[in-house]
């Protein structure tokens, strides 16, 4: 159905990628090297943004709107000005540029210019001399909005009767729609259905770090120490902020205590707010959220209202899919467009269907505004894409295990979009092997009785995510790499070390590909000095900024292989470059050092920097029919969980999890594991216990005493993971997505496992005790 | 960020209460583990605070042949880790241990934990199960209270502005005593309480003869269970007389709504919880 444009111009890109994704046997790809930030970190020496003390500092925090829809009439510093420590109010008006940090729709000011939308919208900036005296100078601004009626719930938003967006004309942001089939035809002709509603909440981000920027003006322009996720980014959004070429914006990664997609959004926006308050002063602001602004203020997951039908025949083959995702954007559009449609595209689950019709609706509403979060709008529809099958499973009387084996995609299936899947298929692999593991098979048939007022269950789920941008949205990557004369390497990548670990990732492959030790390699990472690598957000750092260092350290792999190929009077390809050693493949006790090849190289005119651009290869979508190229390729999870239910009180504790991923190669399988732990966890809490309480529209949990999240006895025995290796043809050595993966499946998997030991059907998360509790209530009246 | 406030320590107990005595605007600040969180989120207004953490006279478990007596500075910590606390008051030790986390644990202090006065407070329930009396202490005189007069409300006792809460006694129980501590938060641990529980209770042979029973964050005090309590009274010590005395709960309590849990929730729970507290006590 869709087919895949390649481009000319990079043949030889795809020829390197080939010749290492065959070799299969590597030195450092595959192997534990330790985190080159480990020791900084564990003994305090890590530079976080608020570590860089700078000339001249002053200090800055936002001033919030405490009412969630209304009209400024003004905002003054009022007292603030008699204050000695008083800077400046920074206000809309202050805006040399556009103010204007919406991402795909230009819907959202710097700072509130004329209306407020949600409750914590930032109206202004207060800059202080002295950090201690910001929270008594934000209670001094005088700030006058005239309060408009609000609208918090999505599916009243859309009837339009307040407008979040006047100038828009509706609530509704965007559409989106995936079609195959005919889903009507196919109900007619189907022998078990099943509708349910299913509803998810919003859920923090809880960094350890909240949102900061430190803004310098210099050298006639802007540096930003910043903790973001894409540095081009902010750059791009900052300068139009500014009003300056984006060539004079300079960002810089501090190193960052936690992202998850919060700070992909949040970066480029505190950035500019800080940049403008620093424009303004004329001096370096440091701009820090404290942990009350980050709840009040910040983006979080999109909350979820997804209606879903779905059908199977007696054969447990999957006949039609028919679903409407609604999901809150809360004020500003933000990423809404594409979590939703990436909600949209993954409904299905990763299963073949024949009929699918999927229609989502991203829809305005006055609360604070919803953004990128491990897994962007994925979490929400596999959860009820999952339940379903579990219910589905249950109505047809077959094993959910079997049900989903007979339907899950291989390779040559035809996914929801009507794309073909040509490669890199790994999931019911996964699940077999899943199954084996937790016994899935013995503990269904025990599992599910009640005994002292408990019961266990285990459950499982499945999920899939589309690696690069979606669509026929062009993605690339990039990097550029320095030999220096000594044989030191130096690499500039965009890649964001946010916790991940990625970096360490990135100089395995330099290694590799340059065949020396990853001590001689400095990687320099999350900067505009680098060339633009695209965002560290949708699982890409590793893959696709690996792919970019694996092509430009392969480029100089060449020039050496070339220049040693003189000495040892060979054919360049028959030079072998390993462990620091440069010889011909037949003769390795005649070597020469790496240094003396580079040495070599320096004098015989070899240029030994490269770039290593790489243009993702795309097909097209067509809106209109809602069929076509949807991503290049799907990782895949899959986790089973065991848990016991407290009938008496709807307390779960989560026994144990199994998880497998299908992440192509495993570059540092260490790093994978803490990857699969962190995402589990974050699940976890995603599922049973973390809620933003709004009360007309204002959070009320704005801490850590009320906004729960798992703690180290909350968390189960995670089992070592299966990594099934289905290597992907653009990934560095095949290496796929993986950081996003682990939570994805898991809140299916806990209600799932929930159902199987009590029998409530689970259809909205947080799933709390006091919910479960009703739920076993009401079955009981039944 | 915590707003500009006038800070006094003080090393000796006397010259505490002569601050005190003549600056009523005071608040009295031990472990701060509550307090700063307070002044933080400007939930309370201070003008002055007096630090009483560095008075080593206030820190200390001592026993007599009577009674156990535990200085009000004692940080949780240390009552976790004490054997004559473990011995003689059970129920405490058992809270001690499931009390907030390690770090909070190390600075909270007992009279810091009654004084915050939360309906939550976890340190509450095994006192008032226990019996316990606080001595409390100001320059120009010193009464000694139970414990059930002490609360008054949500953040609010019987203190006034000049007396300091100095030690909390404990009786020591002779006879065929049963006590426990339980818990349910909406996590494994680090959670305050949706209900806590205490139970004493006294055998004679198989009968009831004596026993006790709070519950705290059900009501705006930590209170008694007395109907259960009345219920249970010179009857067998069954699981089923357990079962219907836990019914009687609901009379004794007056449960709110919050972002926590409901009061209806709450009040299934303080059922639950009752039940379970006093069947785990007496190994049902």
């Amino acid at each position: 159905m869709s087919s895949i444009t390649y481009l000319e111009s990079q043949k030889d890109e795809y020829r390197i990628l080939d010749q290492w994704l065959k070799a299969r046997e590597y030195v450092y790809v595959g192997k534990d090297v330790k985190r080159i930030d480990a020791l900084d970190k564990v003994t305090g020496r890590a530079r976080y943004v608020e570590d860089f003390l700078v000339e001249g500092l002053t200090y800055a925090r936002i001033v919030k709107s405490d009412i969630p829809h209304g009209v400024i009439e003004w905002i003054r510093p009022g007292r603030a000005v008699e204050h000695p420590d008083f800077i400046a109010l920074v206000t809309c008006e202050d805006i040399p540029g556009l103010n204007q940090v919406g991402y795909y729709i230009p819907d959202q000011p710097a700072l509130a210019e004329k209306k407020v939308r949600f409750h914590g919208e930032p109206v202004a900036l207060i800059v202080s001399s002295k950090p201690d005296s910001l929270e008594e100078l934000r209670n001094l601004v005088e700030v006058e909005i005239k309060p408009l009626k609000a609208v918090y719930d999505p599916l009243e938003a859309l009837k339009d009767k307040v407008l979040v967006h006047e100038e828009h004309g509706s609530n509704i942001v965007l559409r989106t729609k995936v079609k195959k089939g005919d889903v009507s035809k196919a109900l007619e002709n189907t022998d078990y259905v099943v509708e349910n509603v299913y509803k998810t909440g919003y859920q923090e981000h809880a960094y350890l770090e909240p949102e900061g920027a430190l803004a310098i003006p210099m050298d006639g322009g802007m540096t930003i120490i910043l903790p973001a996720q894409y540095p081009h980014l902010a750059q791009s959004i900052i300068a139009r902020v500014l009003g300056y070429p984006q060539s004079k914006i300079r960002i810089i990664q501090p190193v960052i205590g936690g992202g998850f997609g919060g700070k992909d959004d949040m970066g480029p926006i505190i950035g500019a707010q800080a940049a403008i308050a620093a424009y303004k002063v004329r001096r370096p602001v440091l701009l820090v959220y404290t942990r009350e602004d980050s709840f009040t203020s910040h983006c979080k997951r999109d909350p979820a209202y997804i209606r879903y039908k779905s059908g199977a025949n007696r054969d447990g083959k999957l006949t039609f899919v028919d679903v409407e995702i609604i999901f809150d954007a809360g004020a500003y559009a933000n990423r809404g467009p594409f979590t939703l449609w990436r909600a949209t595209a993954h409904a299905t689950g990763p299963y073949e269907v024949p009929n699918v019709d999927v229609r989502g609706i991203l829809v305005y509403t006055n609360k604070v505004y919803q953004g990128s979060f491990r897994g962007f709008g994925n979490p929400q529809v596999q959860f009820a894409a999952e339940r379903q099958m579990d219910e589905l499973a249950d109505k047809i009387g077959i094993d959910p295990l079997e049900f989903r084996l007979k339907n899950i995609l291989r390779i040559g299936s035809r996914i929801s979009t009507d794309q073909v899947l040509e490669d890199s298929v790994g999931v019911g692999e996964a699940l077999v092997r899943v199954a084996e593991k937790c016994g899935w098979f013995e503990k269904r048939k025990k599992y599910g009785k009640i005994v002292d007022g408990k019961a266990r269950g285990i459950g499982l789920a499945c999920a899939w995510h589309g690696i690069s941008t979606s669509r026929g949205v062009p993605d690339w990557c990039n990097a550029y790499i320095n030999v220096s004369k000594d044989g030191s390497v130096s690499i500039y990548t965009g890649i964001v070390e946010i916790g991940q670990g990625t970096h360490t990732g990135l100089i395995q492959i330099a290694a590799e590909a340059l065949g020396i030790p990853v001590e001689k390699i400095n990687l320099i990472g999350g900067t505009t000095d680098a060339p633009d690598t695209g965002a560290t957000h949708g699982s890409r750092g590793l893959s696709f900024g690996g792919v970019a260092i694996l092509l430009a350290a392969s480029k100089i792999r060449e020039k050496v292989q070339k220049v040693a190929s003189r000495i040892f009077e060979c054919k360049p390809e028959d030079v072998e470059i390993r462990d620091g050693w440069v010889f011909e493949k037949i003769k390795p006790e005649k070597r020469i050092s790496w240094e003396e090849a580079v040495k070599r190289c320096y004098a015989e005119g070899e240029e030994l920097s490269a770039t290593g651009y790489f243009f993702m290869p795309k097909g097209k979508f067509d809106e209109e029919k809602g069929q076509g190229f949807a991503y290049i390729v799907f990782s895949y999870m899959v986790s089973a969980v065991e848990v016991e239910v407290d009938l008496e009180t709807g307390l779960t504790r989560i026994l144990k999890v199994w998880p497998a991923i299908c992440a192509g190669k495993i570059v540092n399988p260490k790093l994978a594991v803490t990857q699969i732990h962190g995402a589990t966890v974050q699940g976890i809490g995603y599922t049973l216990m973390e809620e933003v309480v709004i009360e007309d529209g204002k959070i009320v949990n704005t801490n850590y005493t009320d906004y729960l999240i798992p703690t180290i006895s909350d968390i189960p025995e995670i089992d070592e993971p299966i990594f099934v290796e289905d290597y992907f043809k653009f990934g560095p050595m095949g290496a796929k997505g993986l950081a996003e993966m682990a939570l994805i499946p898991i809140p299916a998997a806990i209600t799932n496992a929930i159902k199987h030991a009590v029998g409530v059907k689970p259809s909205e998360i947080p799933y709390t005790p006091e919910k479960l509790y009703r739920d076993l209530l009401r079955r009981m009246r039944e | 960020m915590i707003p500009e406030i006038e800070y006094h320590r003080f090393s000796r107990l006397e010259d505490a209460l002569r601050f005190l005595s003549e600056n009523p605007d005071s608040k009295i600040i031990a472990g701060g583990t509550d307090l700063l969180v307070q002044l933080r989120a400007r939930k309370i207004n201070v003008k002055k605070l007096v630090d009483i953490y560095n008075i080593g006279e206030l820190r200390y478990i001592s026993e007599d042949s009577g009674e156990v007596k535990i200085g009000a500075l004692t940080t949780i910590e240390e009552l976790k880790n004490s054997k004559i606390v473990e011995k003689y008051v059970q129920p405490l030790h058992i809270a001690s241990r499931s009390f907030a986390t390690w770090q909070v644990r190390n600075i909270a202090t007992i009279g810091g934990n009654l004084c915050n006065a939360s309906p939550a407070a976890d340190t509450a329930p095994p006192l008032i199960v226990a019996g316990a009396r606080l001595r409390l202490k100001s320059i120009r005189r010193e009464r000694i209270v139970p414990i059930e007069e002490f609360f008054r409300g949500p953040g609010q006792t019987i203190l006034n502005p000049d007396e300091v809460l100095v030690e909390v006694n404990i009786p020591k129980h002779s006879g065929q005593w049963f006590f426990n501590f339980m818990k349910l938060g909406r996590r494994v641990s680090h959670i305050l309480s949706i209900v806590n529980v205490a139970v004493a209770v006294k055998l004679d042979g198989g009968r009831i003869e004596d026993v006790k029973i709070a519950l705290g964050s059900v009501a705006p005090t930590p209170i008694r269970a007395k109907s259960v309590e009345e219920y249970l009274k010179n009857r067998e010590a069954t699981l089923e007389n357990i079962e219907k005395s836990s019914l009687e709960v609901v009379k004794d309590i007056k449960p709110i709504s919050d972002v926590r849990a409901s009061a209806e929730y709450r009040i299934e729970m303080s059922k639950v919880m009752v039940k379970r507290c006093l069947r785990e006590a007496l190994k049902l």
